[in-house]
């Protein structure tokens, strides 16, 4: 029989001190039944959101929220499939990228797919945006989406002068030093290729960068500040700019919903993307390619759909947003006229119908060196 | 078992000379220290030779990161110099602005002078960007300032917000603790006793400041610009928040290149390379100045 003695009840526990936190790192990898990790944009990772699905669902849930898609899809590169269950990014980024780079599973089609016939009427299955480019895979589900180009305050440009202006307003010399830009460096790719009137989901000549890189430099030089869409919101009420780019029910919906409805995102009428000027975005949240994927993970996309949910979801805390839910009746007389007003549901059909959906620049590497060099002249 | 047991500790005891005990009881820390700190500086390290836009570290070996960085035509030497030149600047105006309150941390404020020093370390408990985030709302348009002068009947405030010089404010503001505490201790080794001496053998106030006061305070002087500097150097709220990217920081290019541009090689290499450029200078500094001398053991 073994003695323990004083010396190796030490020696035990020493062993125990390292033995233990490897256990159960070998047990997170082992069975993950009850633990969910969500890679989102921030809404998704609210405790009005995942607090009642952690407590019907007895699961740790742990989500981390960033605001652009590049480093979420760059933390999945990095090796991070084995950390997530879920990432939640807009929409080109699954079909032409994630799935490609088989970063992302696709989702049973049977059990996800009736989830689109009661979504709003733009995304009956099949839904372009949450399919493989073969069409065959479900690779994720749609929730929130809107129109992003940029917001104006409509005491000082109208909404119809600006509808009509479109990005030109960017071009004004007289409004050089009342206009901000938003830190969204993707973004801004695209809208100053809409500034200098170039479609920019395409590749580009020559002549279209510099043409480009000339925008750039005026379009940055002549902004006041660049910053968060807070300090934007902040300046756009404060009266030190009149409008900002990047901008949409996306950033200026808090504002909206806190008292301030002459702030108004607008969707150009017109522009170079085959006619439209207007960009809009739509989430698609996929399961990712984990080699331990949680179960927890299809439960989640299944909770989020739930009407009561998805109005949560849509007015989680930070942005408020549309969401593709509101097709169901169940789900829509859930908001509020304010709810409504914040969101701009008023010409939310025709901004979307005036907007290209958000797409991969295939030269963007090149077009955001440009608009980099761009900003440093502000100095 | 017991005999075992012994012969092993034997064993044990006879090694005990070749590493220090002081050695073995810091070992579990060493470790860590290894693991949390040096480990992700030599990744970055390791990041800064792999090729562009790739995540291939440790695999590749490239020097394509640097020579991009190099190239003519790349204008990321402006975010150095400017981040340099704010530095600099936040530096040489803390030396001056920080002195006289170190100098009467000590000599002058009395029993007040633990509440000030209070009143200095306070801000340090609330986060960088929310006290940025104060300025903003005091300088903004119709903000504390202007709308407070407005209501005075004055025409308005200065247009300071989103502007260069509303950054170096913002550095001066951050970073002025880092620079009071280290020279208000290296005020407190002066001994009044030279001080004094040297008044009584007829040192004028310019003179005991000169060659008493300032060479003995020098150590706390010297710790607290180099402080100052590093942190000035990678500052990046400041010219975000209150500068409205009025200036683009060498901070800003990095995290641009670990984020919109999807190039943790580039990244790795500019943040290398100013860590190059920081410790170098600070080095070059340290290497003209005469510690011994400074420090009084000539």
């Amino acid at each position: 029989m073994m003695k323990i003695s004083r010396r190796n009840m030490m020696q035990m526990m020493g062993a125990a001190a390292f033995a233990g936190p490897l256990a159960s790192a070998t047990r997170a990898f082992a069975a993950r039944e009850k633990e969910l990790n969500i890679l989102c944009w921030e809404g998704y990772n609210s405790a009005q959101v995942l607090d009642p699905f952690r407590s019907s669902q007895s699961a740790a849930v742990k989500a981390e929220s960033l605001t652009n898609d590049p480093t979420m899809i760059n933390r999945l590169r990095a090796g991070e499939t084995r950390i997530w269950d879920l990432i939640n990014v807009n929409n080109p980024w699954a079909r032409k990228i994630m799935a490609p780079a088989g970063l992302i599973k696709p989702l049973p089609r049977a059990e996800f797919e009736p989830y689109f016939d009661t979504m709003l009427p733009g995304f009956k299955a099949p839904y372009r945006w949450a399919m493989s480019d073969d069409g065959k895979d479900l690779l994720g589900m749609a929730q929130r989406f809107g129109p992003y180009s940029f917001v104006v305050n409509t005491d000082e440009i109208s909404k119809a002068t600006a509808e009509e202006q479109g990005w030109d307003l960017f071009n004004d010399a007289s409004l050089a030093g009342k206009y901000g830009i938003q830190e969204s460096d993707d973004w801004n790719v695209f809208n100053i290729f809409l500034v200098a009137g170039i479609n920019p989901f395409k590749e580009h000549t020559e002549e279209e960068f510099k043409a480009f890189a000339e925008t750039a430099e005026k379009v940055f030089k002549g902004a006041k500040m660049v910053g968060d869409m807070a300090s934007l919101n902040q300046a756009l009420v404060s009266g030190e700019i009149d409008l900002y780019m990047t901008g949409g029910t996306y950033s200026v919906s808090p504002a909206r919903a806190d008292g301030y409805p002459k702030l108004r995102a607008i969707t150009p009428l017109k522009g170079p993307i085959d006619g439209k000027g207007g960009i809009s975005w739509i989430e698609i949240t996929s399961t990712v390619n984990n080699p331990e994927l949680s179960p927890l993970a299809v439960e989640f996309l299944k909770y989020v759909q739930d009407p009561q949910v998805a109005h949560t979801v849509a007015f989680a805390e930070g942005t408020f947003n549309p969401v593709s839910q509101m097709g169901n009746p169940k789900c829509f007389e859930l908001f509020t006229k304010e709810e409504l007003e914040a969101i701009q549901w008023d010409s939310l059909e025709e901004d979307m119908a005036r907007s290209a959906e958000y797409d991969i620049v295939p030269d963007y590497d090149k077009a955001l060196e440009l608009m980099t060099a761009a900003k440093r002249l502000r100095g | 078992m017991a005999a075992v047991t012994y012969t092993a500790t034997a064993g044990e005891r006879s090694l005990l000379p070749a590493i220090p005990a002081g050695l073995r009881a810091a070992a579990p820390v060493t470790l860590l220290l290894v693991l949390g700190f040096l480990a992700p500086l030599l990744t970055v390290a390791a990041y800064a030779f792999a090729t562009p836009k790739s995540f291939d570290v440790f695999r590749s070996f490239t020097l394509a990161n640097f020579s991009a960085v190099f190239d003519p035509s790349n204008t990321v030497w402006m975010s150095f110099a400017w981040s340099l030149a704010y530095a600099a600047a936040t530096v040489a105006l803390l030396a001056v602005i920080a002195y006289p309150i170190a100098y009467g941390l000590n000599r002058m404020f009395g029993k007040w002078s633990g509440l000030v020093g209070v009143l200095f370390v306070f801000p340090l408990f609330v986060s960088e960007n929310v006290r940025l985030y104060g300025w903003v709302l005091f300088f903004i348009k119709n903000g504390v300032l202007d709308g407070g002068l407005k209501w005075l009947g004055f025409s308005g405030g200065p247009e300071v917000l989103y502007t260069p010089g509303a950054i170096l404010f913002g550095m001066l503001y951050v970073y002025l603790p880092f620079m009071l505490f280290p020279m208000s201790l290296g005020i407190a080794m002066i001994p009044r006793d030279l001080v004094d001496a040297a008044r009584d053998l007829g040192a004028s106030r310019l003179m005991i400041w000169r060659e008493i006061e300032l060479p003995l305070a020098m150590p706390g002087i010297l710790i607290g610009m180099l402080l100052t500097f590093v942190l000035g150097a990678g500052a990046i709220a400041e010219s975000k928040i209150l500068g409205g990217q009025s200036v683009i920081t060498i901070a800003q290019d990095i995290e641009v290149a670990f984020t919109y541009a999807q190039n943790w090689p580039l990244g790795s290499a500019l943040a290398l390379l100013l860590v190059a450029i920081v410790s170098g200078l600070a080095l070059y500094v340290l290497s003209k100045l005469d510690l011994d001398r400074i420090l009084g053991k000539r």
